[in-house]
């Protein structure tokens, strides 16, 4: 039976939290602000309160010692999920991540696991700047041994962290702070994951957009204009990225024949390529013309928003570029001047006004 | 130490225990030149009386976290001596399966959770698993799950052989972390004794201070200033001793260990020691020069083995033949643990990819 509730991304996490804090007595929930006043953008709110100091606590700042001591604490049967404000600060944990983490189960022949959940927030907007704003989701998920999950929509938002939370593996659950304020459906008695497979979030026959994270809303805002003008796109949301499920695209490709993916990263540090890579090699023949990439410039994201609002592309240039793909340039003009937005740049809604 | 001077059953026990490990690196010294064992391998050949003077307070129930350092920690905390020698080789009936090799050793049903060769990888993991016990004791995380992933028919086997011994519930099971002076060097390790002293964690750390990372003297390395020091600058009871003295190891673990089961914080030992072969591999390497001159003969001369065999002698509690008829009985265990393991099996190929995720 379906249980329906429409909530935010960001709500969507808070509920999963409180779920699996009631589900398993030995979650432990930690980070640098947790219990604090701003809880995590409100997603760690009143859950101190209600599961005590003892499993949702405030940390040292000592990111690789504490990665290490929820290691130590998931080998002996606790499930801790370990939060980073930004993914940027889960670089200082790298080598706990990927030399222990990662590799203890393989290592010590399957006797032990480690179920612990990374939770990291990607910057973006109103100045996040250089190091508060990085798309570190290919380097991490080309580490053997770790699940890496970014999930684009409230619904799996919840799932995904419900899930994460009983996996007994390392599970880096990737949320783009632009995802947060996004409404959707959240029904709670929808059946588990497995933290695996592509999601399909529009159906179409003209072309595919593959898209990741919060690339995925900005190809649907896309694709919504586009329909108006008798385009119709299919949007796939890669949400897990161990492995990519390349198979939905396949299938996706072998209606449409053509590709444009959409990744929230460098385009060297870009997933696309992974996807682009395997597509190649299996199914190459579906596509009728070259695939395209969508993705930010290989450079650092600049702090003043007199340039960091040039650095993004998103559901604009995707338009143009299936425009161009399907040979209707005429069209740019109409589109892109539906797609733009009174909202300032470096916003992600209305309701926002800085600092973080 | 009133056990101790009662009977010396306990001075006896710990030097068959410091015997037995070096007898068994000086046996994988000697049959690593047969190319068969192919793995890095650390012998803590000298260094003996530190992991049996600490394992000595400690049940199966404790845990102890180790390093790429590690046979002799692994053998006084229980492990077992025959699926070490098969891990060596390679075979399918290693501690890791052929996964690990000599850096990565692991006996659960033994208490010993793990060594790793990342030196300071370990620690804030046997931080998280004293926070994990003391969470567990606290009630605060009833109905944990085991520990365990697939376990093994065997290790099954050996588990329901050894049964834990009887505890009052008052006390709490004890980590204990053994390092060196290189690894103090390291900032996870100052992550944990903060995060250690910050929960009063039942966590034991115990630095064996040797003076070389490698072939990189101490001084080299750090400012003149006491190791343990710094630890009790975190806050942690902390003192220093010679690590040579099994007795003084004893007395300082015992103190250690009931203070960290009785919900004392997190104790500090920094031993004193030195190891006598090269950093890694069977031989000695004084030729090399990086050692003072003298230097490790004098501390031949205060071998940790040689010391409590001539206390227990000249404490009239054992003889000449009594100690040799216990060299010729761990001779013999050693003796039938290498042909235990020598009759492994080569684990499949087919075998490799797996348990990379539960």
């Amino acid at each position: 039976m379906r249980d329906v509730t429409v909530m935010s991304y960001g709500e969507a996490i808070r509920e999963a939290l409180d779920d699996g804090l009631a589900q398993y007595p030995e979650m432990i929930l930690i980070g640098e602000g947790v219990p604090d006043p701003k809880t995590i953008f409100a997603t760690t709110q009143g859950l101190r309160e209600k599961y005590g100091a003892e499993r949702v606590l405030d940390m040292p700042l000592a990111e690789n010692g504490m990665t290490g001591i929820c290691i130590g604490a998931a080998l002996a049967g606790m499930r801790p999920v370990l939060v980073h404000q930004r993914i940027d600060f889960a670089l200082l944990s790298v080598d706990q991540l990927v030399n222990n983490a990662a590799k203890w189960r393989y290592m010590f022949d399957g006797q032990q696991q480690v179920p612990l959940v990374i939770r990291v927030i990607v910057g973006r907007g109103w100045g996040q700047g250089p190091q508060h704003s990085q798309s570190l989701q290919a380097m991490f998920a080309q580490v053997p041994g770790l699940k890496v999950v970014m999930p684009t929509t409230a619904g799996d938002a919840y799932h995904f962290m419900l899930d994460a939370i009983a996996d007994n593996n390392p599970v880096l659950y990737i949320e783009h702070r632009w995802l947060h304020h996004i409404q959707g459906e959240v029904d709670k008695n929808s059946s588990r994951t497995a933290l695996t497979g592509a999601a399909l979030l529009r159906q179409g026959g003209d072309i595919t957009l593959a898209a990741f994270s919060h690339m995925s809303i900005e190809a649907l805002k896309a694709a919504t204009v586009l329909a108006k003008h008798g385009v119709d796109a299919e949007v796939v949301d890669m949400r897990c990225l161990t492995p990519l499920d390349v198979d939905s695209v396949s299938r996706s490709i072998s209606k449409t024949g053509l590709l444009l993916v959409a990744d929230c990263a460098p385009e060297t540090a870009s997933m696309a390529h992974k996807l682009l890579s395997e597509l190649f090699q299996s199914h190459g023949q579906h596509l009728r013309q070259p695939p395209r990439l969508i993705a930010y410039p290989n450079h650092p994201v600049p702090t003043s928003h007199f340039m960091a609002n040039h650095y993004y592309p998103g559901a604009e240039e995707i338009a143009a570029a299936v425009l161009e793909m399907l040979g209707k340039q005429s069209l740019k003009q109409i589109v892109t001047m539906e797609l733009q937005s009174d909202l300032a740049k470096d916003l992600p809604d209305r309701s926002f006004a800085g600092p973080f | 130490m009133t056990a101790m001077n009662s009977a010396g059953a306990d001075l006896k026990r710990l030097y068959y225990q410091m015997l037995r490990i070096r007898r068994v690196e000086q046996a994988i010294a000697e049959r690593y030149q047969q190319q068969e064992m192919r793995c890095p391998t650390h012998l803590c050949i000298g260094e003996e009386a530190i992991a049996v003077g600490v394992s000595a307070h400690l049940t199966t129930q404790d845990k102890v976290f180790s390093n790429h350092r590690g046979h002799g920690h692994y053998l006084a905390k229980g492990g077992d001596l025959r699926r070490l020698l098969a891990e060596l080789y390679g075979f399918a009936e290693g501690c890791c399966g052929g996964r690990g090799g000599s850096m990565h050793l692991t006996d659960l049903a033994a208490g010993f959770i793990a060594s790793t060769p990342i030196v300071g990888g370990t620690v804030p993991l046997a931080g998280g698993y004293a926070w994990a016990e003391q969470m567990k004791k606290s009630g605060a995380a009833q109905g944990c799950a085991s520990v365990a992933g697939g376990r093994t028919p065997w290790m099954e086997e050996v588990e329901r052989s050894r049964r834990p011994e009887p505890r009052t519930p008052e006390a709490t099971n004890v980590v204990v972390i053994f390092f060196g002076d290189g690894c103090f060097e390291e900032g996870v390790m100052h992550e944990t004794m903060n995060f250690a002293a910050l929960k009063k964690l039942p966590l034991l750390f115990v630095c064996e201070n040797n003076q070389y990372s490698v072939m990189t003297p101490l001084a080299g390395r750090q400012p003149e200033r006491d190791i343990y020091k710094i630890a009790a600058a975190h806050g942690l009871q902390a003192v220093s001793g010679d690590g040579n003295n099994v007795e003084q190891v004893y007395a300082l673990a015992q103190t250690a260990v009931a203070n960290a089961r009785t919900g004392q914080g997190p104790q500090f030992l920094e031993l004193h020691t030195h190891r006598w072969p090269e950093h890694c591999g069977p031989n000695e390497d004084d030729e090399l020069g990086y050692r003072s001159p003298g230097e490790l003969a004098d501390w031949k001369l205060r071998c940790p083995l040689l010391q409590t065999r001539q206390a227990l002698l000249d404490k009239r509690l054992s003889d000449e033949s009594e100690l040799t008829a216990m060299e010729a009985s761990l001779a013999d265990e050693i003796e039938q643990a290498f042909q235990w393991a020598l009759r492994g099996s080569r684990p499949s190929i087919d075998s490799m990819g797996l348990h990379l995720y539960a």
